[in-house]
Protein backbone atom coordinates (compact mmCIF):
# COMPACT_ATOMS: atom_id res chain seq x y z
CA UNK A 1 0.00 0.00 0.00
CA UNK A 2 1.21 3.31 -0.59
CA UNK A 3 2.05 5.87 1.49
CA UNK A 4 0.08 9.28 1.42
CA UNK A 5 1.58 11.39 4.45
CA UNK A 6 4.91 10.73 5.18
CA UNK A 7 6.51 12.87 8.22
CA UNK A 8 9.62 12.72 10.10
CA UNK A 9 10.63 14.43 13.25
CA UNK A 10 8.07 17.31 12.46
CA UNK A 11 8.87 20.37 15.26
CA UNK A 12 7.37 23.39 16.13
CA UNK A 13 8.91 26.20 18.69
CA UNK A 14 6.30 29.28 19.17
CA UNK A 15 9.22 31.50 20.61
CA UNK A 16 10.63 29.52 23.59
CA UNK A 17 7.41 26.78 23.95
CA UNK A 18 7.95 23.88 22.25
CA UNK A 19 4.24 23.06 20.72
CA UNK A 20 5.31 19.77 18.75
CA UNK A 21 8.65 17.51 19.64
CA UNK A 22 9.56 15.63 16.56
CA UNK A 23 6.73 13.99 15.66
CA UNK A 24 7.07 11.03 12.54
CA UNK A 25 4.29 8.83 11.53
CA UNK A 26 3.14 7.23 8.43
CA UNK A 27 -0.42 7.42 6.44
CA UNK A 28 -1.11 5.03 4.11
CA UNK A 29 -3.24 6.00 1.34
CA UNK A 30 -7.11 5.84 1.57
CA UNK A 31 -6.82 5.27 5.28
CA UNK A 32 -8.81 7.11 8.11
CA UNK A 33 -6.10 8.06 10.77
CA UNK A 34 -7.09 9.92 14.07
CA UNK A 35 -4.94 12.26 15.43
CA UNK A 36 -5.81 11.96 19.47
CA UNK A 37 -5.15 14.19 22.06
CA UNK A 38 -6.35 17.35 24.43
CA UNK A 39 -6.66 20.60 23.43
CA UNK A 40 -3.11 21.81 23.54
CA UNK A 41 -1.50 18.67 22.88
CA UNK A 42 -0.18 20.11 19.40
CA UNK A 43 -3.02 18.45 16.96
CA UNK A 44 -3.71 21.87 15.52
CA UNK A 45 -0.11 22.43 15.27
CA UNK A 46 0.79 19.47 13.40
CA UNK A 47 -1.59 19.79 11.06
CA UNK A 48 -1.24 23.29 10.01
CA UNK A 49 2.02 22.37 9.68
CA UNK A 50 0.95 19.33 7.14
CA UNK A 51 -0.81 21.83 5.23
CA UNK A 52 2.06 24.64 5.24
CA UNK A 53 -0.27 27.45 7.05
CA UNK A 54 2.05 26.95 9.44
CA UNK A 55 6.22 26.39 8.90
CA UNK A 56 7.93 23.63 10.84
CA UNK A 57 10.89 24.88 12.85
CA UNK A 58 12.51 21.26 12.28
CA UNK A 59 11.70 17.82 10.42
CA UNK A 60 9.91 17.89 7.30
CA UNK A 61 6.67 16.02 5.72
CA UNK A 62 5.64 14.90 2.56
CA UNK A 63 2.25 15.04 0.93
CA UNK A 64 1.78 12.65 -1.71
CA UNK A 65 5.58 12.10 -2.47
CA UNK A 66 5.55 16.20 -1.87
CA UNK A 67 7.50 18.34 0.29
CA UNK A 68 4.71 20.42 2.22
CA UNK A 69 7.19 23.72 2.53
CA UNK A 70 8.90 23.48 -1.49
CA UNK A 71 5.63 22.21 -2.67
CA UNK A 72 3.16 24.12 -0.87
CA UNK A 73 1.02 25.21 -4.04
CA UNK A 74 0.95 22.03 -5.68
CA UNK A 75 -0.24 20.25 -2.42
CA UNK A 76 -2.59 22.73 -2.44
CA UNK A 77 -4.43 21.53 -5.20
CA UNK A 78 -4.55 17.67 -4.18
CA UNK A 79 -5.58 18.57 -0.32
CA UNK A 80 -9.02 19.28 1.43
CA UNK A 81 -8.43 21.53 4.49
CA UNK A 82 -11.11 21.70 6.90
CA UNK A 83 -10.22 24.33 10.13
CA UNK A 84 -11.80 23.95 13.34
CA UNK A 85 -13.69 27.10 12.86
CA UNK A 86 -16.25 26.94 10.04
CA UNK A 87 -14.62 30.28 8.05
CA UNK A 88 -17.38 30.41 5.43
CA UNK A 89 -17.76 33.58 4.02
CA UNK A 90 -21.29 34.85 6.26
CA UNK A 91 -22.18 37.24 3.95
CA UNK A 92 -22.28 34.68 0.11
CA UNK A 93 -25.40 32.21 -0.23
CA UNK A 94 -24.16 28.71 0.51
CA UNK A 95 -23.52 27.93 -3.56
CA UNK A 96 -21.98 31.12 -3.77
CA UNK A 97 -19.81 30.06 -1.19
CA UNK A 98 -18.56 26.78 -3.01
CA UNK A 99 -18.46 28.29 -6.57
CA UNK A 100 -15.88 30.69 -5.08
CA UNK A 101 -14.04 27.46 -3.82
CA UNK A 102 -13.88 25.99 -6.58
CA UNK A 103 -12.72 28.62 -8.30
CA UNK A 104 -9.52 29.26 -6.31
CA UNK A 105 -8.86 25.94 -7.09
CA UNK A 106 -9.12 26.84 -11.01
CA UNK A 107 -12.37 25.41 -11.84
CA UNK A 108 -14.52 26.12 -14.95
CA UNK A 109 -17.61 27.94 -14.70
CA UNK A 110 -19.68 24.66 -15.91
CA UNK A 111 -17.55 22.39 -13.23
CA UNK A 112 -17.94 24.57 -10.51
CA UNK A 113 -21.93 24.99 -11.01
CA UNK A 114 -21.97 20.66 -11.19
CA UNK A 115 -20.13 20.08 -8.58
CA UNK A 116 -21.56 22.63 -6.21
CA UNK A 117 -25.03 21.03 -6.94
CA UNK A 118 -23.18 17.64 -6.25
CA UNK A 119 -22.05 18.66 -2.73
CA UNK A 120 -25.53 20.19 -1.57
CA UNK A 121 -26.90 16.83 -2.29
CA UNK A 122 -24.44 14.83 -0.30
CA UNK A 123 -24.54 17.04 2.39
CA UNK A 124 -28.13 17.42 2.74
CA UNK A 125 -27.74 21.25 2.05
CA UNK A 126 -30.00 21.99 -1.20
CA UNK A 127 -33.13 23.76 1.35
CA UNK A 128 -30.33 26.39 1.68
CA UNK A 129 -28.47 26.92 -1.86
CA UNK A 130 -29.66 30.39 -1.55
CA UNK A 131 -29.50 31.02 1.60
CA UNK A 132 -26.73 33.58 2.84
CA UNK A 133 -24.40 31.38 5.22
CA UNK A 134 -24.88 33.92 8.05
CA UNK A 135 -28.26 32.47 7.81
CA UNK A 136 -27.53 29.08 8.37
CA UNK A 137 -27.32 27.02 11.88
CA UNK A 138 -23.69 25.73 13.59
CA UNK A 139 -24.26 21.91 12.00
CA UNK A 140 -25.31 23.59 8.52
CA UNK A 141 -22.34 26.01 8.83
CA UNK A 142 -19.97 22.80 9.42
CA UNK A 143 -21.35 21.04 6.58
CA UNK A 144 -20.83 23.99 4.39
CA UNK A 145 -17.10 24.15 5.53
CA UNK A 146 -16.62 20.31 4.82
CA UNK A 147 -18.50 20.59 1.37
CA UNK A 148 -16.45 23.53 0.42
CA UNK A 149 -13.17 21.81 1.19
CA UNK A 150 -13.88 18.92 -0.86
CA UNK A 151 -15.14 20.86 -4.32
CA UNK A 152 -11.79 19.94 -6.10
CA UNK A 153 -11.91 16.11 -5.19
CA UNK A 154 -8.96 16.15 -3.35
CA UNK A 155 -6.54 13.30 -2.55
CA UNK A 156 -6.12 13.91 1.05
CA UNK A 157 -8.56 15.47 3.37
CA UNK A 158 -7.46 17.09 6.67
CA UNK A 159 -9.63 17.73 8.87
CA UNK A 160 -9.73 19.66 12.12
CA UNK A 161 -12.35 18.58 14.68
CA UNK A 162 -14.82 18.26 12.50
CA UNK A 163 -17.96 16.66 14.76
CA UNK A 164 -16.78 19.21 17.47
CA UNK A 165 -19.97 20.97 19.09
CA UNK A 166 -22.51 19.67 16.34
CA UNK A 167 -25.70 18.11 17.24
CA UNK A 168 -26.67 14.18 16.71
CA UNK A 169 -27.67 14.48 13.00
CA UNK A 170 -24.80 16.73 11.76
CA UNK A 171 -22.09 14.58 13.45
CA UNK A 172 -24.02 11.41 12.21
CA UNK A 173 -23.57 12.75 8.64
CA UNK A 174 -20.07 13.82 8.74
CA UNK A 175 -19.07 10.33 9.82
CA UNK A 176 -20.84 8.62 6.69
CA UNK A 177 -19.18 11.42 4.36
CA UNK A 178 -15.85 10.60 6.11
CA UNK A 179 -16.73 6.99 5.72
CA UNK A 180 -17.37 7.29 1.87
CA UNK A 181 -14.12 9.03 0.92
CA UNK A 182 -12.58 6.45 2.48
CA UNK A 183 -14.46 4.15 -0.01
CA UNK A 184 -13.64 6.38 -2.90
CA UNK A 185 -9.54 6.36 -1.79
CA UNK A 186 -9.30 9.30 -0.16
CA UNK A 187 -7.05 9.72 2.69
CA UNK A 188 -8.51 11.32 5.67
CA UNK A 189 -6.42 12.77 8.59
CA UNK A 190 -8.81 13.94 11.26
CA UNK A 191 -7.85 15.60 14.68
CA UNK A 192 -10.11 15.08 17.39
CA UNK A 193 -10.37 14.92 21.66
CA UNK A 194 -13.67 12.54 20.61
CA UNK A 195 -12.29 9.10 21.73
CA UNK A 196 -15.74 7.59 20.34
CA UNK A 197 -15.53 9.38 17.22
CA UNK A 198 -11.68 8.40 16.79
CA UNK A 199 -12.83 4.77 17.84
CA UNK A 200 -15.56 4.57 15.27
CA UNK A 201 -14.01 5.78 12.25
CA UNK A 202 -10.14 5.81 12.40
CA UNK A 203 -8.31 2.58 10.72
CA UNK A 204 -5.67 4.12 12.93
CA UNK A 205 -4.54 6.34 15.66
CA UNK A 206 -1.62 8.57 16.72
CA UNK A 207 -1.81 9.82 20.90
CA UNK A 208 -0.25 13.20 21.19
CA UNK A 209 0.40 14.83 24.37
CA UNK A 210 2.26 17.94 25.26
CA UNK A 211 4.00 17.85 21.58
CA UNK A 212 4.89 13.95 21.98
CA UNK A 213 3.87 11.42 19.62
CA UNK A 214 2.90 8.47 22.68
CA UNK A 215 1.37 6.08 20.12
CA UNK A 216 0.26 4.87 16.62
CA UNK A 217 -1.54 1.88 16.12
CA UNK A 218 -4.93 0.43 15.36
CA UNK A 219 -7.85 1.00 18.10
CA UNK A 220 -8.21 -2.20 18.95
CA UNK A 221 -4.46 -2.79 19.66
CA UNK A 222 -4.38 0.22 21.02
CA UNK A 223 -6.86 -1.09 23.29
CA UNK A 224 -5.26 -4.19 24.38
CA UNK A 225 -2.51 -1.63 26.39
CA UNK A 226 -5.14 -1.60 28.54
CA UNK A 227 -6.47 -4.99 29.61
CA UNK A 228 -6.77 -4.08 33.04
CA UNK A 229 -9.94 -1.51 32.72
CA UNK A 230 -11.89 -4.25 31.22
CA UNK A 231 -15.41 -4.67 33.32
CA UNK A 232 -18.29 -6.29 33.69
CA UNK A 233 -21.54 -3.70 34.37
CA UNK A 234 -24.09 -5.05 36.58
CA UNK A 235 -27.50 -3.57 38.03
CA UNK A 236 -29.74 -5.29 40.22
CA UNK A 237 -33.49 -5.62 41.00
CA UNK A 238 -32.65 -3.87 44.61
CA UNK A 239 -30.55 -1.54 45.95
CA UNK A 240 -27.43 -2.97 47.74
CA UNK A 241 -26.58 -2.41 51.40
CA UNK A 242 -23.59 -1.36 52.39
CA UNK A 243 -21.99 -4.86 53.46
CA UNK A 244 -23.88 -5.79 50.42
CA UNK A 245 -21.53 -3.75 48.09
CA UNK A 246 -18.01 -4.77 50.51
CA UNK A 247 -18.62 -8.31 49.48
CA UNK A 248 -19.35 -7.11 45.51
CA UNK A 249 -15.94 -5.23 45.58
CA UNK A 250 -14.32 -8.27 47.22
CA UNK A 251 -15.25 -10.71 44.55
CA UNK A 252 -12.20 -12.62 42.72
CA UNK A 253 -10.72 -10.56 39.98
CA UNK A 254 -12.27 -7.71 41.30
CA UNK A 255 -9.45 -4.60 41.20
CA UNK A 256 -12.14 -1.59 41.53
CA UNK A 257 -16.11 -1.26 42.34
CA UNK A 258 -17.40 2.13 41.12
CA UNK A 259 -21.36 2.75 41.62
CA UNK A 260 -22.69 4.13 38.08
CA UNK A 261 -25.96 5.39 39.31
CA UNK A 262 -28.34 1.93 39.68
CA UNK A 263 -25.42 0.17 37.99
CA UNK A 264 -22.14 -0.96 39.34
CA UNK A 265 -18.71 -1.28 37.47
CA UNK A 266 -16.61 -4.23 38.71
CA UNK A 267 -13.03 -3.63 36.61
CA UNK A 268 -11.07 -6.39 36.22
CA UNK A 269 -8.69 -7.50 34.32
CA UNK A 270 -10.43 -11.04 33.47
CA UNK A 271 -14.17 -10.84 33.37
CA UNK A 272 -14.98 -14.28 32.76
CA UNK A 273 -13.56 -14.62 36.01
CA UNK A 274 -15.99 -12.29 37.38
CA UNK A 275 -18.65 -13.61 35.58
CA UNK A 276 -17.69 -16.51 37.39
CA UNK A 277 -18.20 -15.32 40.74
CA UNK A 278 -21.08 -13.15 40.69
CA UNK A 279 -23.91 -15.97 40.24
CA UNK A 280 -22.87 -17.51 43.37
CA UNK A 281 -22.99 -13.66 44.99
CA UNK A 282 -26.69 -13.10 43.67
CA UNK A 283 -27.88 -16.67 44.51
CA UNK A 284 -26.73 -16.70 47.94
CA UNK A 285 -28.11 -12.85 48.71
CA UNK A 286 -32.07 -13.59 46.54
CA UNK A 287 -30.49 -10.83 44.33
CA UNK A 288 -31.32 -11.13 40.14
CA UNK A 289 -29.80 -9.28 37.54
CA UNK A 290 -31.17 -6.38 35.77
CA UNK A 291 -28.63 -6.08 32.82
CA UNK A 292 -25.27 -7.94 33.10
CA UNK A 293 -22.69 -6.53 30.56
CA UNK A 294 -19.09 -6.89 29.74
CA UNK A 295 -16.88 -3.66 28.42
CA UNK A 296 -13.50 -4.43 26.94
CA UNK A 297 -11.36 -0.98 27.32
CA UNK A 298 -12.52 2.49 26.06
CA UNK A 299 -9.79 4.33 23.98
CA UNK A 300 -9.94 6.70 27.41
CA UNK A 301 -8.91 4.12 29.23
CA UNK A 302 -6.02 3.97 27.02
CA UNK A 303 -5.78 7.33 26.53
CA UNK A 304 -5.41 7.94 30.67
CA UNK A 305 -3.28 4.82 30.46
CA UNK A 306 -0.75 6.16 28.19
CA UNK A 307 -0.66 10.05 29.31
CA UNK A 308 -1.52 9.50 32.90
CA UNK A 309 -3.91 11.76 33.21
CA UNK A 310 -7.23 11.88 35.13
CA UNK A 311 -9.74 9.77 33.35
CA UNK A 312 -12.49 12.77 32.87
CA UNK A 313 -9.72 15.13 31.78
CA UNK A 314 -9.42 14.33 27.88
CA UNK A 315 -13.77 14.35 28.01
CA UNK A 316 -13.75 17.48 29.54
CA UNK A 317 -11.16 19.26 27.59
CA UNK B 1 11.10 21.37 -25.10
CA UNK B 2 11.43 25.75 -24.81
CA UNK B 3 8.28 26.11 -25.87
CA UNK B 4 6.43 23.50 -23.79
CA UNK B 5 7.50 25.23 -21.17
CA UNK B 6 7.05 28.73 -21.94
CA UNK B 7 3.30 27.15 -22.87
CA UNK B 8 3.22 26.25 -19.15
CA UNK B 9 4.48 29.49 -17.98
CA UNK B 10 1.76 31.11 -20.04
CA UNK B 11 -0.92 28.93 -18.90
CA UNK B 12 0.14 29.09 -15.22
CA UNK B 13 -0.15 32.90 -15.58
CA UNK B 14 -3.58 32.73 -16.94
CA UNK B 15 -4.98 29.98 -14.12
CA UNK B 16 -3.32 32.48 -11.63
CA UNK B 17 -4.90 35.68 -13.10
CA UNK B 18 -8.43 33.87 -13.01
CA UNK B 19 -7.94 33.06 -9.27
CA UNK B 20 -7.23 36.32 -8.69
CA UNK B 21 -9.90 37.09 -10.79
CA UNK B 22 -12.13 35.13 -8.53
CA UNK B 23 -10.85 36.79 -5.49
CA UNK B 24 -11.75 39.87 -6.51
CA UNK B 25 -15.39 39.21 -7.93
CA UNK B 26 -15.99 38.00 -4.47
CA UNK B 27 -14.66 41.37 -3.00
CA UNK B 28 -17.09 43.31 -5.08
CA UNK B 29 -20.22 41.33 -3.79
CA UNK B 30 -19.30 41.76 -0.33
CA UNK B 31 -17.63 44.63 0.11
CA UNK B 32 -18.68 47.27 -2.05
CA UNK B 33 -21.82 48.06 -0.38
CA UNK B 34 -20.13 47.84 3.21
CA UNK B 35 -21.35 50.96 5.20
CA UNK B 36 -17.61 51.39 6.26
CA UNK B 37 -16.88 51.49 2.78
CA UNK B 38 -19.29 53.66 1.20
CA UNK B 39 -19.11 56.48 4.23
CA UNK B 40 -14.96 56.57 4.50
CA UNK B 41 -14.56 55.47 0.62
CA UNK B 42 -17.48 58.02 -0.76
CA UNK B 43 -19.29 60.23 1.77
CA UNK B 44 -15.89 61.05 3.15
CA UNK B 45 -13.49 62.58 0.68
CA UNK B 46 -16.95 64.71 -0.78
CA UNK B 47 -17.31 65.95 2.83
CA UNK B 48 -13.55 66.90 2.78
CA UNK B 49 -13.76 68.74 -0.79
CA UNK B 50 -16.83 70.72 0.07
CA UNK B 51 -15.77 71.85 3.48
CA UNK B 52 -12.45 72.98 1.40
CA UNK B 53 -14.39 74.64 -1.18
CA UNK B 54 -17.72 76.01 0.15
CA UNK B 55 -17.27 80.05 1.50
CA UNK B 56 -13.63 80.01 -0.85
CA UNK B 57 -13.86 82.51 -3.73
CA UNK B 58 -12.79 79.75 -6.37
CA UNK B 59 -13.38 78.56 -9.41
CA UNK B 60 -15.27 75.34 -8.88
CA UNK B 61 -13.97 74.50 -12.09
CA UNK B 62 -10.29 74.28 -11.33
CA UNK B 63 -10.93 72.34 -8.09
CA UNK B 64 -12.07 69.09 -10.04
CA UNK B 65 -8.73 67.06 -11.06
CA UNK B 66 -8.25 68.22 -7.14
CA UNK B 67 -11.60 66.12 -5.92
CA UNK B 68 -11.33 63.42 -8.73
CA UNK B 69 -7.87 62.60 -7.37
CA UNK B 70 -9.46 63.13 -3.86
CA UNK B 71 -12.48 60.77 -4.48
CA UNK B 72 -10.23 58.09 -6.09
CA UNK B 73 -7.53 58.24 -3.66
CA UNK B 74 -10.33 57.63 -0.67
CA UNK B 75 -12.37 55.03 -2.17
CA UNK B 76 -9.56 52.72 -3.69
CA UNK B 77 -7.65 53.09 -0.21
CA UNK B 78 -10.83 51.86 1.78
CA UNK B 79 -11.83 48.93 -0.29
CA UNK B 80 -8.64 46.36 0.89
CA UNK B 81 -8.10 47.94 4.70
CA UNK B 82 -11.87 47.17 5.34
CA UNK B 83 -11.64 43.49 3.71
CA UNK B 84 -8.37 42.05 4.73
CA UNK B 85 -8.66 42.47 8.31
CA UNK B 86 -12.28 41.52 8.32
CA UNK B 87 -11.45 38.55 7.05
CA UNK B 88 -8.37 37.83 9.29
CA UNK B 89 -10.88 38.59 12.16
CA UNK B 90 -13.24 36.14 10.58
CA UNK B 91 -10.63 33.75 9.56
CA UNK B 92 -12.53 33.38 5.87
CA UNK B 93 -8.77 35.13 4.54
CA UNK B 94 -7.29 31.82 5.68
CA UNK B 95 -10.10 30.28 2.92
CA UNK B 96 -7.38 31.95 0.00
CA UNK B 97 -4.65 30.39 1.97
CA UNK B 98 -6.21 26.73 2.16
CA UNK B 99 -6.52 26.85 -1.77
CA UNK B 100 -3.20 26.58 -4.18
CA UNK B 101 -3.49 30.55 -4.52
CA UNK B 102 0.41 32.28 -4.34
CA UNK B 103 0.19 35.22 -2.01
CA UNK B 104 0.98 37.49 -5.18
CA UNK B 105 -2.17 36.15 -6.58
CA UNK B 106 -4.25 36.73 -3.54
CA UNK B 107 -3.06 40.55 -3.08
CA UNK B 108 -3.79 40.72 -7.30
CA UNK B 109 -7.10 39.91 -5.94
CA UNK B 110 -7.32 42.21 -3.49
CA UNK B 111 -5.79 45.04 -5.44
CA UNK B 112 -8.15 44.49 -8.56
CA UNK B 113 -11.38 44.92 -6.63
CA UNK B 114 -10.26 47.97 -4.99
CA UNK B 115 -8.77 49.45 -7.99
CA UNK B 116 -12.21 48.55 -10.22
CA UNK B 117 -14.01 50.13 -7.16
CA UNK B 118 -12.23 54.14 -7.45
CA UNK B 119 -12.29 53.56 -11.19
CA UNK B 120 -15.76 53.31 -11.13
CA UNK B 121 -16.64 56.24 -8.43
CA UNK B 122 -14.24 58.52 -9.51
CA UNK B 123 -15.71 58.63 -13.23
CA UNK B 124 -18.57 60.59 -10.94
CA UNK B 125 -16.94 63.88 -10.30
CA UNK B 126 -15.35 63.78 -13.60
CA UNK B 127 -18.88 63.59 -15.24
CA UNK B 128 -19.96 65.89 -12.56
CA UNK B 129 -17.16 68.58 -14.02
CA UNK B 130 -17.49 67.97 -17.40
CA UNK B 131 -21.86 68.10 -17.29
CA UNK B 132 -22.61 70.62 -14.61
CA UNK B 133 -19.80 72.98 -14.63
CA UNK B 134 -18.12 72.96 -17.63
CA UNK B 135 -14.80 71.65 -17.04
CA UNK B 136 -13.65 69.80 -20.55
CA UNK B 137 -10.89 67.20 -21.12
CA UNK B 138 -8.10 68.81 -22.98
CA UNK B 139 -5.47 65.68 -22.50
CA UNK B 140 -7.39 62.14 -23.35
CA UNK B 141 -3.86 60.33 -22.52
CA UNK B 142 -3.46 61.71 -19.65
CA UNK B 143 -6.65 61.66 -17.91
CA UNK B 144 -6.66 58.23 -18.88
CA UNK B 145 -3.82 57.55 -17.25
CA UNK B 146 -4.07 58.87 -14.41
CA UNK B 147 -7.35 57.26 -13.61
CA UNK B 148 -5.71 53.77 -14.41
CA UNK B 149 -2.72 54.10 -13.16
CA UNK B 150 -4.00 56.34 -10.41
CA UNK B 151 -6.47 53.94 -9.32
CA UNK B 152 -4.20 51.17 -9.41
CA UNK B 153 -0.85 52.31 -6.85
CA UNK B 154 -3.56 53.91 -4.25
CA UNK B 155 -5.92 50.68 -4.22
CA UNK B 156 -1.45 49.20 -3.95
CA UNK B 157 -1.64 51.75 -1.31
CA UNK B 158 -4.40 50.41 0.74
CA UNK B 159 -3.45 46.72 0.18
CA UNK B 160 -0.21 47.87 1.76
CA UNK B 161 -1.35 49.60 4.93
CA UNK B 162 -4.25 46.61 5.18
CA UNK B 163 -1.12 44.44 5.90
CA UNK B 164 -0.37 46.64 9.59
CA UNK B 165 -0.56 44.11 12.22
CA UNK B 166 -4.40 44.91 13.60
CA UNK B 167 -6.74 42.40 14.10
CA UNK B 168 -10.04 44.47 13.23
CA UNK B 169 -11.46 47.23 10.96
CA UNK B 170 -11.85 49.89 12.72
CA UNK B 171 -8.13 49.62 13.68
CA UNK B 172 -6.59 49.49 10.61
CA UNK B 173 -8.84 52.06 8.72
CA UNK B 174 -7.61 54.44 11.66
CA UNK B 175 -3.79 53.52 10.73
CA UNK B 176 -5.09 54.49 7.25
CA UNK B 177 -6.38 57.94 8.11
CA UNK B 178 -2.90 58.44 10.10
CA UNK B 179 -1.77 57.69 6.27
CA UNK B 180 -4.41 59.39 4.01
CA UNK B 181 -4.41 62.82 5.67
CA UNK B 182 -1.20 64.18 5.73
CA UNK B 183 -0.89 62.82 1.97
CA UNK B 184 -3.99 64.56 1.09
CA UNK B 185 -2.49 67.86 2.02
CA UNK B 186 0.86 67.06 0.46
CA UNK B 187 -0.23 66.23 -2.84
CA UNK B 188 -1.95 69.09 -4.26
CA UNK B 189 -5.54 68.19 -4.42
CA UNK B 190 -6.63 71.17 -2.84
CA UNK B 191 -3.77 73.53 -4.44
CA UNK B 192 -2.33 72.34 -7.60
CA UNK B 193 1.51 71.45 -7.01
CA UNK B 194 2.76 74.25 -9.58
CA UNK B 195 1.43 76.79 -6.82
CA UNK B 196 2.49 75.22 -3.96
CA UNK B 197 5.75 77.40 -2.02
CA UNK B 198 8.55 75.70 -2.60
CA UNK B 199 8.93 73.30 0.43
CA UNK B 200 5.40 71.91 -0.50
CA UNK B 201 6.90 71.08 -4.05
CA UNK B 202 9.69 69.04 -2.54
CA UNK B 203 7.72 67.12 0.15
CA UNK B 204 5.01 66.34 -2.64
CA UNK B 205 7.50 64.11 -4.61
CA UNK B 206 7.22 61.66 -1.66
CA UNK B 207 3.44 61.61 -2.27
CA UNK B 208 2.68 58.96 -5.53
CA UNK B 209 -0.90 60.73 -4.73
CA UNK B 210 0.81 63.75 -6.22
CA UNK B 211 1.78 62.11 -9.50
CA UNK B 212 -2.19 61.12 -10.07
CA UNK B 213 -3.19 64.65 -8.75
CA UNK B 214 -0.95 66.41 -11.44
CA UNK B 215 -2.40 64.24 -14.11
CA UNK B 216 -5.63 65.09 -13.76
CA UNK B 217 -4.53 68.53 -13.80
CA UNK B 218 -2.91 68.35 -17.11
CA UNK B 219 -5.83 65.99 -18.32
CA UNK B 220 -8.49 69.10 -17.49
CA UNK B 221 -6.12 71.23 -18.88
CA UNK B 222 -4.69 73.13 -16.35
CA UNK B 223 -0.27 73.94 -15.65
CA UNK B 224 1.06 70.38 -14.61
CA UNK B 225 4.30 70.10 -12.47
CA UNK B 226 5.99 66.10 -12.89
CA UNK B 227 5.24 66.13 -16.94
CA UNK B 228 3.51 62.85 -18.06
CA UNK B 229 6.15 60.31 -18.53
CA UNK B 230 7.43 61.27 -14.81
CA UNK B 231 4.11 60.90 -13.45
CA UNK B 232 3.82 57.69 -15.03
CA UNK B 233 6.63 56.53 -14.42
CA UNK B 234 6.52 57.25 -11.02
CA UNK B 235 2.93 55.81 -10.71
CA UNK B 236 3.87 52.56 -11.89
CA UNK B 237 7.49 52.29 -9.37
CA UNK B 238 5.62 53.23 -6.49
CA UNK B 239 2.64 50.48 -7.57
CA UNK B 240 5.77 48.07 -8.01
CA UNK B 241 7.14 49.16 -4.61
CA UNK B 242 4.23 48.77 -2.57
CA UNK B 243 2.60 45.52 -4.34
CA UNK B 244 5.87 43.47 -3.28
CA UNK B 245 5.74 44.92 0.37
CA UNK B 246 2.41 43.89 0.60
CA UNK B 247 3.17 40.72 -0.58
CA UNK B 248 6.67 40.04 1.67
CA UNK B 249 4.25 41.65 4.57
CA UNK B 250 1.36 38.94 3.67
CA UNK B 251 3.65 35.77 3.65
CA UNK B 252 5.73 37.19 6.92
CA UNK B 253 2.10 37.54 8.14
CA UNK B 254 1.33 33.98 7.23
CA UNK B 255 4.74 32.37 9.08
Amino acid sequence: MNTSIEVNGLTKYYGQLLAVDRVSFEVETGEIFGFLGPNGAGKTTTLRMLTNLTRPSEGSALILGMDTVRDSLRIKSVVGIVPEASNVFNELTTVSNLTFTGALYGMRRGQRAGRAAELTGLFDLEAHRNRKAAELSLGLKRRLTIAMSLMHRPSVVFLDEPTSGLDVESSRLIRDIVRDLHRNGVTVFITTHNMEEANQLCHRIAVIDHGNLIAVDTPERLKQAATEAQAVEVAFDRNLDPGEEEALSRLPCVSELRALGDKYRLIASDPPCVLEAIYPFMNERGLKPVSLNTFGPSLEDVFVKLTGKGKEQPANE
Amino acid sequence: MNDTAAEAGRLAVWVGLRKAWAVSSKDMRIYYFQPAVLIFGLVFPVAIFFAFMIGRDVDAVSLFPGLIALTLFFSTTTVAPFSVPWEKMNRTFERLLFAPLSMSEAVLGKVISAFLFGLVVSIFPLLIGIIFFGSSIEDWAALVLGLFLGSLCMATMGMLVSTVRADTPPKVMMVLNVVRLPLMFMSGIFIAIPTLPYYGRVIAWFSPVSYCTDLFYRGLGFRDYFGLLTSVLMLIAFTAAMFFASVLRMRAWNR
